[in-house]
């Protein structure tokens, strides 16, 4: 009975979703294709090829050779030779260039010398990524020229000594689960997740505004039908699990399929990490769509929330550093957790053990906003069962209206009549 | 009913007595900003993240391999938090979200060093955090060199050479950085300085979109209208006119919270800073009330304006520079006034650059503004016969 009841409402709440073209917007459509803008955003990865412009001063082989060999790199263009570093500084200026490699005249003299030489390069902080492509670029060069230059110095030994002299220990560098140390693996796991939660929170507080605009309306009574509000929440909470367990499937394991991104989860995993997300987030949408009062509204109270929401899942700034205050309201959010395992998940391969913090973490939240949302159909139910004050108001309001309508279609009538005398008055 | 008073300002009074008999207007138009100035500059207040853990496995366990690991942990940005016993726990480590990033060194390194077989230390870093990652991994490089730089320096110094002449051995070609602007590559300066506008962006186009269609939603445009004489410019200029005071406001905060209270550079003062960011403002409401116009249905052009002002973010090209998007976007981030916003930023802030190199920027955020001239009268239609779509 009880069950039947549950399906029935879970129908209902599944019906009105399809026949809502907003919600069905944040639903499906949203999901369908923000994803795809994204990680088509940030499909480049890096960049390549930042323009910069050279002033050399020195003008000999060597530095030649340098400016050549950084001009080669995948990271570095050299768009201009300039005499001078006025002239330098007016292409960057310009925004043409974002760096100025210049090499003194005294270069190729300290070379000689056997002394260390010194070539500057300046870089604009417009964005972190000129920065690390000039420093990257001008240090391969160096590192590559700087072997050159001492196995020339070094005589009378063979190569392989002097290799072993001049780097008695070697090193190598592995940026592991994202091979190309690119944006697209860093960011979009955060963005799919955040997609979810927020065109869930978005379309559950879309639908409760517009119940809480007829409510106010006296068209809505909640409670005539069922007199158990657990029965309406697990109804609505399986509606919505339904749609967006497709919505989910497709966002987190199509969209990566789709850009080449590095997915090396478990099957398993991701469903044991991804049911509770879902959950918790679906009882914390209904939660916080108590505050909605009319339709349109939850595009101005949830919509920036996702800019924060980012940053607090620790993806960018490293939660190891972040104030104690956010890391502690960072944990309110089913976001911050579903970051951070599903990122491990998708892309580090991490197993179920692996983030266990964050998946208790995601239960904790089910229970929690299941118990809040509980309380505050509870509530509804009560002010719905005896009419109370908003219906009272509704009311009010309804015969205020047709008062005012009246008032208007009298006052039309009068200056309608008025208008009529006067041409008459005007005829005689 | 008494006679309604007409006129400019009587229409600003009627939206400062709508904009307070709702919450949702001080919600969004202060609070939610406030809170994200509040949390960026927070959140980042260290600029650069400092003491990031990583681990450690020394599977060499000899004189050379310690003192590599000493010399790491001094460094500022890394702290040293565990020392793993195998490759394969490190990796674990990893994933549980513990370290950032290890130092691996294999057995017989000390060996093969002294007997010149040139081992390989590797460095490891989870990439799927890339600022720590990147960050740790110029830590760990520097180490790595410095590592096999001290072994040869010894020598070298052994043989009588002075400490120049076994750098200038050592390292014959160095680079000297210099950073512009920001120097300390802090990380606050580089985000804040366009997160706090984006959010304001963002609460400025839903607002307006959101305030010019509840008139139509709730029937009470056609009294609006009447206000202002049937003019549709003079009413909606009339009406965004209190927001425009209420943003500008929230402007100004940011702007002293930024160049005053954190010092950030504004190498060209404040006014620039400032004369930017009304003209945002500005422009946004402009674009705002475009796309109002152009779709007359509340909640459409309200998911639209969301679309605009959320992906003005990324698309600014703050983050990842717009020179290494697609084409197609590259060409779209014109139509973003964030976009300028930035631009002029990075001229008048951050490099202290003559304004009329930036006079382009400020004209294209002019261009937003005039940009409902060119549909408005579509507005003035609906406002007359509109019906409500859910």
């Amino acid at each position: 009975m009880w069950f039947r009841d549950l399906l029935d409402v879970a129908g209902k709440e599944l019906r009105k979703t399809v026949s809502d073209v907003g919600v069905l917007v944040f639903f499906i459509i949203v999901p369908l294709l923000y994803p795809l803008l994204y990680a088509y955003l940030y499909g480049g990865e890096v960049v390549r090829e930042v323009p910069v412009v050279a002033v050399d001063d020195c003008r000999s082989t060597t530095s030649r050779e340098f400016l050549r060999k950084s001009d080669a790199t995948p990271d570095l263009k050299i768009i201009s030779y300039c005499s001078d570093m006025e002239e330098a500084r007016n292409v960057v200026h310009n925004h043409k260039a974002y760096g100025i490699i210049q090499i003194p005249s005294e270069f190729e003299r300290s070379l000689a010398d056997g002394r260390q030489a010194t070539i500057n390069l300046y870089c604009d902080m417009s964005g972190l990524l000129y920065y690390k492509a000039l420093l990257s670029g001008c240090t391969m060069v160096s590192l590559d020229m700087n072997r050159d230059i001492q196995m020339v110095r070094l005589s009378g030994i063979s190569d392989r000594e002097k290799e072993v002299m001049i780097m008695p220990i070697e090193n190598e560098y592995v940026t592991m689960f994202n091979p190309a140390n690119g944006f697209q693996a860093f960011l979009i796991p955060a963005v799919l997740i955040l997609v979810l939660q927020q065109t869930l929170v978005l379309g559950v507080a879309m639908m409760a505004g517009t119940e809480h605009e007829r409510r106010r309306k006296g068209e809505l009574i909640l409670g005539n039908e069922y007199s158990n509000p657990i029965t309406v929440l697990g109804g609505k909470a399986l509606a919505y699990l339904l749609v967006y367990g497709f919505t989910s499937t497709y966002v987190l394991c199509l969209v990566p399929w789709f850009f080449h991104m590095p997915q090396l989860w478990h099957l398993h995993t991701l469903v044991a990490f991804i049911v509770p997300f879902l959950l918790a987030n679906i009882f914390f949408a209904i939660s916080i769509s108590f505050f909605v009062k009319d339709r349109e509204s939850c595009f101005l109270l949830f919509v920036f929330i996702s800019v924060p929401l980012i940053f607090m899942s620790g993806i960018s700034w490293p939660t190891s550093n972040m104030p104690a205050f956010w890391k502690v309201l960072a944990q309110i959010f089913p976001s911050t957790h579903a970051v951070n395992g599903f990122a491990r998940i998708n892309t580090a391969g991490a197993l179920l053990q692996d983030v266990r913090y964050e998946s208790i973490a995601l239960w904790i939240q089910t229970a929690v906003y299941f118990m809040t949302s509980l309380l505050i159909y509870e509530r509804l139910y009560r002010s719905d069962k005896m009419p109370g004050m908003e219906f009272v108001m509704a009311m009010r309001n309804r015969m205020r209206k047709d008062l005012r309508k009246v008032e208007q279609e009298i006052k039309h009538e009068i200056q309608r009549e008025l208008k009529a005398v006067g041409r008459n008055y005007k005829k005689n | 009913m008494s006679q309604m008073k007409q006129g400019f300002w009587a229409i600003v009074r009627r939206e400062i007595l709508r904009m307070s008999s709702r919450r949702l207007y001080g919600l969004s138009m202060v609070l939610a900003p406030m809170f994200c100035f509040i949390f960026f500059t927070t959140l980042m207040k260290e600029g650069l993240p400092q003491g990031l853990p990583a681990g450690v496995v020394d599977e060499d366990n000899t004189t050379v391999s310690r003192s590599i690991l000493r010399n790491l942990d001094s460094y500022q940005q890394t702290e040293i938090i565990k020392q793993y016993a195998s490759f394969a726990e490190a990796r674990e480590a990893m994933q549980k979200n513990e370290i950032y990033g290890f130092f691996y060194i294999p057995k017989g390194t000390e060996l093969k060093a002294s007997s010149q077989q040139q081992p390989t230390i590797s460095i490891y870093t989870n990439a799927i955090y890339l600022i720590p990652s990147s960050l740790l991994y110029r830590d760990m490089k520097t180490m790595a060199v410095m590592a096999a730089a001290a072994v040869g320096r010894e020598v070298l110094f052994a043989k009588g050479a002075n400490l120049d002449q076994a750098m200038g051995f050592l390292q014959p070609i160095q680079m000297d950085m210099h950073p512009l602007g920001n120097p300390w590559l802090n990380y606050n300066i580089y985000l804040s300085n366009t997160m706090l506008p984006a959010v304001l962006v963002l609460m400025v186009l839903l607002v307006t979109c959101f305030s010019i269609h509840t008139e139509l939603k709730d029937g009470t445009a056609g009294e609006w209208l009447s206000m202002a004489d049937d003019s549709i410019l003079k009413a909606v200029s009339a009406k965004l006119f209190p927001q425009t005071m209420v943003f500008s406001l929230m402007a100004g905060i940011y702007l002293v919270l930024l160049y005053g209270c954190l010092g950030f550079p504004a190498h060209n003062g404040f006014w620039p800073m400032l004369l930017a960011a009304e003209m945002l403002i500005l422009a946004s409401q402009g674009f705002a009330v475009f796309i109002a116009s152009a779709i007359p249905s509340l909640r459409w052009s309200l998911s639209l304006c969301t679309l605009w002002g959320v992906l003005s973010i990324p698309i600014s090209g703050f983050s990842f520079p717009v020179m290494g998007m697609p084409a197609p976007l590259q060409a779209l981030s014109y139509l973003f006034p964030l976009r300028y916003y930035f631009l002029i930023y990075v001229d008048q802030a951050l490099n202290g650059i003559p304004m009329a190199y930036s006079a382009w920027f400020y004209t294209a955020l002019l261009c937003f503004l005039v940009l409902p001239l060119l549909d408005i009268r579509m507005l003035r239609k609906a406002a007359h016969k509109y019906t409500y779509l859910p």
